[in-house]
């Protein structure tokens, strides 16, 4: 328990911390260790595709699949250190893959499979970029990687590209896995996703994994014994990969997986596999909580039972009240227990979790109301009683976690008080040390050891709500864009004037999520009179280049977005504009 | 183009409201950027309801779903009976 009631927050809401907790030294020295360390005989991973068809592995037996796979990667090269990317569908034999690299003590990444809308060509220079940055030494893809694809996998002149090994013919060699790597040497590293994204690779060492995984399990109380993990999501994220798979490899806890492409194509399918497996935890971003209810159609829910959920946490966007509350109403006819849904913030940078809500309230993550105009022109908040008109409803991400700090900061560096909104810094025990040979980024990221995440929030009694995201950035559906990968695509279109392009995000309140609006100009006037056609070849583009789907094209004349003084499109005021001439759009919505 | 490729076009028209668009049954869906991974999983359960097939989305890869013609091709190939 906390030493000090008031948890370290002192009166001016300065250097907001929780103070560390007196517990046992961690338990393994790697996260190799800590599979080795798990009882044989217990299930590990369920991949599940459909009611007739899914495999169950146990720890033993993905074990002696990793250690198979750790001796094909040895064979084709790979030594303690290297760097190993996998570009295979989510499923079991790439986790082994993933496993067996750092059984070697060599470095893994996951990176997103293929897109079957995107454009080889882009594929091909974004999968050369990490290699080049990691200086990779093995990429392996799946033994049923399209053939017409292999042309598109491009790679630094130092990375090989191998198939994954067939552990069920008898040609692959078990190694004995390296359970003596320092705890501080990397054990991984995550991308996040787009051209722009793709060169900040997070190292994650061994240690701040473990710490990370403890913290969260004394956060929510896991136990090895009755707890089990249901997920969707993509394992090269760090919600799908830390709380999905390395939690359940450290805790040894069984874990329910469906490749979350399947998921999104019929995402009922989620309470069909918790209502079979009883799962009791699980982790999704805000826009799930939305589009499981809106995609179940009501005389379909009384079938399911999700009584076992005792914790099902919105992570990875801006926590919504409102989805939240519409996942409760739809599915409390199948036993979600009242406080069954809460909330975290968390990022790779921190390995995952930053906060965690009270898994025990009985109400969920706390919220607040204020007022919504004052919020919306300058994020100043006036609270106000729940139902006002006008009001807004802001959701809690929870405490911090145990050996974290965090501060909230005005543009000008200042500590800002309780209840006024500013950027998140991060200090941790699980910080990450850089972005993988990028110190320049390195640099302006972590400043004095504070990680700076640029998103937005504020304190309120000791929890934190986080009202915006990364500056610039767009989040749709839990995957993070950069608006200069899309406007670069849009200004490559020969009837758009290059460098007239902004891109950026609309929050749609029907999908829970951000939505991409395009703002570009055409070169000549006269091409307004095309627009349609035009908007459909940018909409092929986009989709073609990133693998999305654009919301909004707006097309305007020459000279409608306004230039900074240094020539190039400037942002901030453009946006004003745009809310002038658009007030239908919600721009700056919340 | 049959009676049910006409409604599954008229809800695709629906779903995806883009004022002044048209679709037939060959139109590219999701290679063209007009419908997203989200809006595909609606299109499988209108599928289901016109086929009165259940189609197990582990089978499906959103290149099965580009066009109306593609849709059908694909709950005739991997449909199973609805329970």
């Amino acid at each position: 328990m906390p030493a000090n009631k008031n948890n370290g927050h002192d009166a001016a809401g300065q250097g907001f911390k929780a103070h560390p907790l007196q517990y046992p030294v961690l338990r393994y020295s790697n996260l190799i260790e800590a599979l080795e360390g798990a009882p044989g005989e217990r299930p590990f991973v369920t991949f599940w595709v459909d009611e007739d068809e899914q495999e169950t592995v146990t720890f033993a037996e993905f074990r002696r699949r990793a250690r198979l796979q750790a001796g094909a990667l040895r064979g084709q090269g790979a030594t303690c250190g290297d760097r190993v990317v996998i570009v295979m569908p989510q499923d079991i034999p790439a986790m082994t893959v993933f496993a067996g690299a750092m059984m070697l003590g060599a470095v893994p990444a996951f990176l997103a499979y293929p897109n079957e809308k995107v454009d080889p060509t882009k594929y091909r220079s974004g999968l050369a970029g990490v290699t080049a940055n990691l200086k990779a030494k093995l990429v392996v893809i799946d033994r049923d990687f399209p053939e017409e694809m292999i042309g598109c996998v491009s790679l630094d002149e130092e990375a090989t590209l191998v198939r994954a090994a067939d552990t069920r013919d008898g040609s692959a060699v078990e190694i004995v896995p390296n359970v003596l790597t320092e705890i501080n040497s990397a054990a991984f590293i995550q991308h996040s996703a787009g051209t722009t994204g793709l060169q900040k690779g997070v190292a994650l060492t061994h240690g701040a994994v473990l710490r990370q995984l403890e913290h969260l399990t004394r956060a929510l109380d896991i136990d090895g014994a009755k707890d089990s993990i249901y997920s969707w999501l993509p394992l090269y994220h760090d919600m799908g990969l830390i709380a999905c798979f390395m939690l359940p490899v450290v805790r040894h806890i069984p874990v329910v997986m469906q490749s979350p492409v399947d998921w999104v194509m019929r995402p009922e399918s989620m309470l069909q596999v918790i209502s079979e497996h009883k799962c009791t935890l699980a982790w999704m971003p805000n826009f799930a909580f939305q589009f499981v209810p809106r995609r179940t159609r009501p005389n379909r829910r009384a079938q399911y039972d999700l009584s076992s959920v005792r914790a099902l946490i919105n992570c990875s966007e801006p926590v919504r009240a409102s989805s939240m509350k519409e996942f409760q109403d739809a599915f409390g006819v199948c036993g979600l227990k009242p406080g069954a849904l809460q909330s975290s913030y968390a990022m790779a940078e921190n390995v995952f979790a930053v906060t965690q809500s009270d898994p025990q309230s009985s109400s969920g993550p706390a919220r607040l109301w204020a007022d919504g105009s004052v919020f919306r022109s300058s994020h100043q908040l006036v609270t106000s009683a729940e139902g006002t008109p006008g009001s807004i409803c802001f959701a809690s991400s929870g405490r911090l976690l145990p050996h974290h700090e965090i501060r909230i900061v005005s543009e000008a560096g200042s500590d800002l008080p309780n209840g006024a909104v500013g950027e998140i810094l991060v200090k941790s025990d699980c910080l990450f040390e850089g972005y993988y040979n990028r110190p320049d980024l390195t640099e302006k990221a972590i400043v004095d050891g504070w990680y700076h995440t640029g998103d937005l929030g504020f304190r309120m009694e000791e929890k934190l709500f986080v009202v915006g995201r990364k500056k610039d950035l767009i989040i749709v559906g839990g995957e993070n864009l950069y608006p200069q990968d899309i406007e670069e695509i849009v200004a490559s279109h020969p009837a758009i004037h290059d460098g007239r392009v902004i891109a950026l995000g609309l929050y749609n309140p029907d999908l829970g999520t951000e939505e991409i609006l395009v703002v570009a100009e055409v070169e000549r006037e006269e091409l307004l009179a095309d627009a349609e056609v035009i908007e459909r070849e940018i909409r092929s583009r986009i989709a073609a280049g990133l693998g999305v789907t654009a919301g909004t094209i707006l097309l305007k004349p020459p000279k409608w977005i306004v230039k900074s003084t240094a020539g190039k499109a400037a942002r901030s005021t453009t946006l004003e504009k745009l809310k002038k001439e658009h007030p239908e759009l919600n721009i700056g919505g919340v | 183009m049959t009676p049910e490729q006409k409604q599954m076009v008229e809800f695709i028209l629906k779903r995806i409201r883009k004022p002044n668009l048209t679709i037939d049954e060959n139109t590219p869906l999701v290679s063209s950027g007009l419908v997203d991974s989200m809006a595909l999983g609606d299109l499988l359960l209108e599928l289901e309801d016109v086929t009165h097939m259940r189609i197990p989305p582990g089978k499906v890869k959103p290149k099965d779903l580009d066009s109306v013609t593609l849709m059908f091709a694909t709950a005739a190939r991997v449909g199973k009976p609805q329970k």
